[in-house]
């Protein structure tokens, strides 16, 4: 058993077995991007292949090095652009105006949300009142009640309020967190006092402090809390699905399902639509890997 | 802080809006839901009447409640993921410590999932399980397919968890055992266990919580069907509420009882960030 688990031949079958668990998350991606490429024929015929079947290597060195002619093949490559599917699902599916809705969604309840959470979590962490234990303890609480308990009454509010159907009422309930505000809070508590006792001798304002000092020094925080809550806005389906009916505000989500509905035949088109919507997030997530809290480890003191 | 004993009376204004914003939309919205799982509520009318327990009684025991079955398939899909998705997840992140090449490649394809759309990732296994036989078409292996997407979603986040924890066992641990001439199997059991102790129990926790909940994969690949197979509580919540008029009142009488049986893994979690000591300072 033993001689499974060390040394090099351990590596070894632990590097064939993570390459083999790859393949299985990389595999779906993959299918994707490969059938949104294809044609509807192509599809049609050859669902299983990752290169549609009029780029396969085989065809392709036929073409080009062999010489040899094939109008059929050709008219096909001319035809069907590799971007055409994209293309088509902009212009009759309509795509762009789901991603920019998603865009701007994601972009209002990420800064508003991080502006209060932000003003909640300071109060919670460097201010005294009476009651600040009780309400935090309530703010906490909130954390664990499960969103299928809320989605009924939240609509109803929204509702009562006259907000449904209108953007107002997809971003409102996105607009602060129990646990944007828990996470900002452990992260002030952190920051060394005597910073902040130094820019009151200095005359600083309580606003000035958390606007001058504390936020600049808590940007690890704010930068993997606001990707957190842009991805968790992006990526957000049943709470829009419920609040909108008018298709002109559907994000991208929604979007997607109503685009599915209309196109049912079209695969390589809804995967087309599908890869446009989930690649934003994929870029954006790498982007901004080297920007996310390792650890709370800059102070701003040298001790 | 002791330093200033002085109440800040402004601080309430810092709070106010993330607090009022919260408990509306969490504990009011509750308060709401349990008042209208008591009414014979119809949003479009705007009113109804009060009607008591009458709502449970009908999720309950009502001949035409899916309840149970929603139950049961519900239950299913949880456990089929949490097996499968310790199974596979605390697996990988040991071997992934083992293979010490590529490991950035494998956190960067393993957490994919994690940032991909729910609705997108379903399309595709939509058409991959129609591939695969016609899985989604059989009410015999539905419910597996969308639990075996719901594991290939879950399984790099939980996968990357355990990496972390397994990253803060001390490395002499290890050392003294193998100097007393323990095997990795011991080592396995004995040490690394214990230690992930902690990590295991809040994904456990976090994964029946959120599993319970699954609705995005029922409503874009199956819609509850074939033949109610993959028919689960959430779903069924939502088309009460929202594609059948009338029913909110008994939509929300189910909520409230998925709320309950959720509720049992939400006290093992508020017990556990209690004594992680994550509520203090």
């Amino acid at each position: 058993m033993s001689f499974i688990t060390k040394g090099k031949f351990g590596t070894a079958l632990a590097l064939v077995v993570m390459c083999i668990g790859a393949w299985v998350m990389a595999f779906p991606y993959l299918f994707a991007i490969g059938s949104s490429v294809k044609s509807r024929s192509e599809f049609a015929k050859d669902r299983y292949s990752l290169i549609p079947p009029r780029y396969q290597p085989t065809k392709l060195w036929n073409v080009y090095v062999n010489g040899k002619s094939d109008p059929e093949h050709a008219e096909q490559l001319q035809k069907w652009y590799p971007t055409r599917n994209y293309v088509e699902a902009v212009v009759y599916g309509g795509i762009d105006r789901f991603l920019c809705n998603s865009f701007l969604y994601a972009v209002i309840i990420t800064s508003v949300s991080l502006f209060f959470n932000t003003l909640a979590a300071y109060a919670f962490a460097r201010m005294k009142f009476p009651g600040r234990e009780v309400l935090f303890n309530t703010l906490l609480a909130t954390m664990m009640i499960p969103s299928v308990v809320t989605l009924i009454p939240q609509f109803l509010v929204i509702q009562k309020i006259g907000l449904v159907d209108h953007w107002l009422g997809v971003v409102l309930p996105g607009f602060a967190g129990a646990f944007g505000i828990f996470l900002l809070r452990q992260f002030f508590l952190n920051i060394p006092m005597e910073l902040e006792n130094a820019a009151r001798l200095d005359g600083c304002s309580r606003w000035g402090i958390l606007w001058l000092i504390i936020v600049p020094l808590s940007k690890p925080a704010l930068i993997t809390l606001g990707l957190f809550t842009f991805m968790g806005a992006w990526n957000s389906f049943e709470w829009p699905l419920v609040v909108l009916s008018n298709e002109n505000y559907y994000p991208l989500t929604v979007g997607l399902a109503l685009f599915r509905d209309q196109n049912g035949q079209d695969w390589p088109r809804v995967l087309a639509a599908g890869v446009m919507g989930s690649a934003p997030l994929i870029v954006l997530f790498y982007l901004a890997q080297k920007f996310l809290v390792g650890g709370i480890s800059l102070s701003g003191m040298k001790t | 802080m002791k330093k200033r004993s002085r109440v800040d009376w402004g601080a309430y204004l810092y709070i106010a809006p993330a607090f009022l914003l919260t408990t509306v939309f969490s504990l009011f919205s509750m308060g709401v839901s349990f008042w209208t799982s008591l009414h014979n509520w119809d949003p479009f009318r705007g009113g109804g009447d009060f009607v008591g327990m009458d709502n449970y009684r009908r999720v309950l025991t009502g001949t035409d409640s899916v309840f149970w079955v929603a139950l049961r398939n519900t239950t299913l899909y949880v456990v089929m993921v949490l097996v499968g998705m310790i199974g596979t997840a605390l697996p990988l992140a040991l071997l992934c410590r083992k293979a010490k090449y590529l490991q950035g490649l494998f956190r960067t394809l393993y957490f994919l999932p994690s940032i991909t759309p729910g609705v997108v990732v379903s399309l595709i296994f939509y058409q991959l399980f129609g591939l695969w036989g016609q899985l989604l078409d059989k009410s015999t292996t539905a419910l597996v397919a969308i639990a075996m997407m719901g594991i290939w979603s879950s399984m790099g986040y939980n996968m990357l968890l355990f990496l972390a924890g397994l990253n803060e066992i001390p490395i002499d641990f290890y050392e003294a055992a193998r100097i007393d001439g323990a095997n990795s199997v011991t080592e396995f059991w004995h040490i690394t266990i214990p230690f992930l102790r902690n990590t295991l129990v809040f994904v456990i926790v976090m994964t029946i919580i959120g599993a319970y909940q699954v609705f995005t994969s029922v409503y874009v690949m199956t819609g509850g069907g074939p033949e109610r197979s993959t028919q689960v509580l959430a779903f069924d919540i939502f088309m009460n509420a929202f594609s059948v008029s009338g029913q909110m009142g008994y939509a929300s009488a189910a909520a409230w009882l998925l709320f309950l049986v959720i509720g049992v893994f939400v006290f093992i979690q508020m017990r556990l960030m209690r004594s992680q000591r994550i509520y203090d300072e």
